[in-house]
């Protein structure tokens, strides 16, 4: 028996018990994507490696470090210092979830940009949505584990938003602690928080969203339906197999990817204060308030909402308001499939309405970016309330331009595009 | 009252010079651009490290043996002579000096110095070593432009009257080339690990893109 026929067998076998070759082929080998799939359909790819990364280097992360308040900052240094290729693993960590957030943020907006929120699309949407949502969480909780100053009163910060929240905001705010202000308690809560059940819920999700996406089809740049023309097998025309097309040139993006990001890790690994910020190198002190309390740069959008709002509203204070604002700023993506009533998918042919609002929320999504990141002032804070109404204006107002406007006609088949 | 008024208005002015703008306490940051490859230099700073600032100052997560070797100095020279108390080569860098000792001395507990460097940046290490000034409404007749009003006494004033200004200056560059090393030892191994890292990377990406461009051809 030759060892072709052999592993034939060997294959059979196992297919008769589990449909490992229809899994292998429908989920990777020949899946089909669209043949116009371009550089913005990379970044779910890189994603699941950056994810795969976090995973590996947070569990040899996990093997030293130390989670309570006495220990922490120590063990930190302990793994930077005297764990072999530690400073690695930690700036690999570190600079790995500043990617995490720069790849889904881009991948978003690909999603933005050429209508894969819609039908029926819908729940592949909502899956992503949902994994942003434990990221964030993800990202909070493992920037306290350090213990440093900003990780100190980040959390003290945060948490103190939910006691914002009417009648049960001081409850609930002591519920998430686990104590009257934040402690080793605290700290050793959000440890068992990112290491167990965030990272669960995060890898049960991308799976439900890559499952969603595979049984629908990916998207594409011209929003063309391509599963319209089937040739004989029932595959569609305008489409290639993952492997070796798509394959060869996510490992090329790979190779770009990682060159960019191991000149960050390697060489600049603090990243200038915004991936591992300076105040950090500090413990934990209670008793000391840093002058500027500054989120990580993926939060920054969200934190100059909150601090937008500043005035009461109707018997709420503005704390809680702009609580809220920052909530829904980040809640409304999940809405995004019914707010959008356009004929097409993609933004090259739908109007200038379309393409206006999304310029403005790209551009308001920069500005409050930068805005979170520095002091504020009366001008920044007047510039914060007009940006967080161009931030919401595109979503709020969808439901109305994407009806109006005139919609260039979609092409049946990619060659025509 | 008058008294009062006046020491309240010398508090707050002195809060808002700490906390102000500048990157360096009162004043603008010396220029300086740290060099954690002269070993020479780091072995110069390790030792007025060890003679001027350890007395007060730990370097609590760096351990003596890592420091020796990093440096390039020999173990049984380094315990002769870098090592005051009974600790191991292989110990954490700790200090005798205990903090209830500390405050009741001077009114404060000196700061562990392993991770300042990168906390503040070295050019505030070198303006802060370079800017003690005379000012006899302090305890210790001595005030610094960067982190105003410290507690901290001038401990080089002796080695500043002995040396010239250009031997004095070389003289805190070397400590502060020592504290940018020791807080970020594996800066030097990382920068050289790096460019074999992306030396690898760009001929994976090279070979990556060639297989790419290949399968790219079928689909025309």
């Amino acid at each position: 028996m030759t060892t072709d026929t052999r592993t034939k067998r060997f294959l059979s076998w196992i297919d008769f018990r589990f449909p490992l070759t229809e899994v292998f082929e429908r989920h990777l080998s020949k899946y089909p994507a669209p043949t116009n799939l371009n550089i913005w359909y990379l970044f779910g790819f890189l994603l699941i490696v950056v994810l795969a990364m976090q995973i590996v280097t947070g569990l040899w992360l996990m093997m030293n470090y130390t989670n309570s308040a006495e220990e922490a900052f120590s063990s930190v240094e302990y793994i930077m210092r005297d764990v072999e290729y530690g400073w690695l693993i930690r700036y690999m960590h570190a600079a790995g979830a500043s990617a995490f957030f720069a790849l889904i943020y881009l991948h978003m907006f690909r999603g933005m940009m050429y209508g894969s929120y819609q039908k029926p699309r819908e729940l592949i949407w909502l899956g992503g949505w949902f994994t942003y949502l434990i990221l964030m969480a993800e990202g909070f909780t493992g920037y306290v584990l350090p213990w440093g100053q900003m990780s100190f009163w980040a959390a003290q910060v945060i948490i103190s938003l939910f006691s914002s929240i009417p009648v049960v905001g001081e409850d609930l705010a002591t519920w998430i602690r686990g104590d009257y202000l934040v402690s080793g308690i605290t700290l050793s809560r959000l440890f068992a928080f990112h290491v167990v059940l965030l990272p669960i819920l995060l890898i049960a999700i991308v799976f439900f969203h890559i499952l969603a996406l595979h049984e629908i089809g990916s998207n594409n740049p011209d929003g063309i339906d391509v599963k319209k023309h089937l040739d004989e097998d029932g595959v569609p025309l305008d489409t290639k197999p993952f492997f070796p097309y798509d394959i060869s040139h996510d490992i090329f993006a790979l190779g770009v990817f990682l060159i960019i990001f191991c000149s960050v890790v390697f060489f600049f690994p603090t990243g200038g204060g915004y991936i591992i910020e300076y105040v950090n190198y500090e413990p934990a002190n209670p008793l000391s308030t840093p002058a500027h309390i500054v989120p990580s740069w993926y939060y920054t959008p969200f934190y100059a909402m909150l601090r937008a709002v500043d005035f009461p509203l109707f018997g709420l204070t503005a704390k809680f308001l702009g609580f809220a604002t920052m909530m829904a700023a980040v809640a409304i993506f999940a809405v995004l499939p019914w707010l959008d009533r356009s004929p097409v998918k993609s933004i090259k042919y739908k109007g200038i309405l379309s393409k206006t609002f999304l310029g403005i929320f790209v551009v308001s999504f920069f500005a409050l970016c930068y805005l979170g990141m520095v002091p504020p002032t009366e001008t920044k804070t007047l510039l914060s309330k007009i940006f967080t109404l161009g931030y919401f204006s595109y979503f709020l107002l969808m439901p109305i331009y994407t009806r109006i406007e005139k919609c260039k006609p979609v092409p049946e088949r990619v060659a025509e595009a | 009252m008058k008294l009062l008024v006046f020491l309240a208005f010398a508090f707050f002015s002195g809060l808002s010079i700490s906390a102000g703008d500048y990157k360096c306490g009162s004043i603008e940051c010396y220029e300086f651009s740290p060099d954690t490859k002269d070993k020479e230099s780091l072995q110069r700073g390790l030792s007025a490290y060890m003679n001027y600032c350890y007395g007060c100052h730990s370097l609590k997560y760096s351990r003596y043996k890592r420091v020796a070797e990093d440096l390039s100095i020999p173990l049984d020279i380094y315990e002769q002579n870098l090592i005051f108390d009974d600790s191991k080569i292989g110990d954490l860098m700790h200090i005798s000096l205990k903090e209830s000792k500390a405050i009741e001395l001077l009114g404060a507990k000196p700061p562990d110095l392993t991770l300042e460097a990168r906390l503040r940046s070295p050019e505030w290490v070198y303006t802060y070593l370079d800017t003690f000034y005379e000012d006899s409404s302090r305890p210790y007749g001595v005030n610094n432009k960067v982190y105003v009003n410290v507690s901290m006494p001038h401990v080089l004033e002796d080695i500043q009257s002995e040396l010239s200004e250009e031997e004095y200056d070389r003289y805190i560059a070397d400590i502060t080339n020592f504290l940018t090393y020791v807080s970020d030892p594996s800066a030097e191994t990382r920068k050289q690990l790096g460019i074999y890292v992306i030396l690898f990377l760009l001929i994976f990406t090279a070979f990556a893109y060639l297989v790419y461009r290949e399968f790219k051809k079928d689909l025309k």
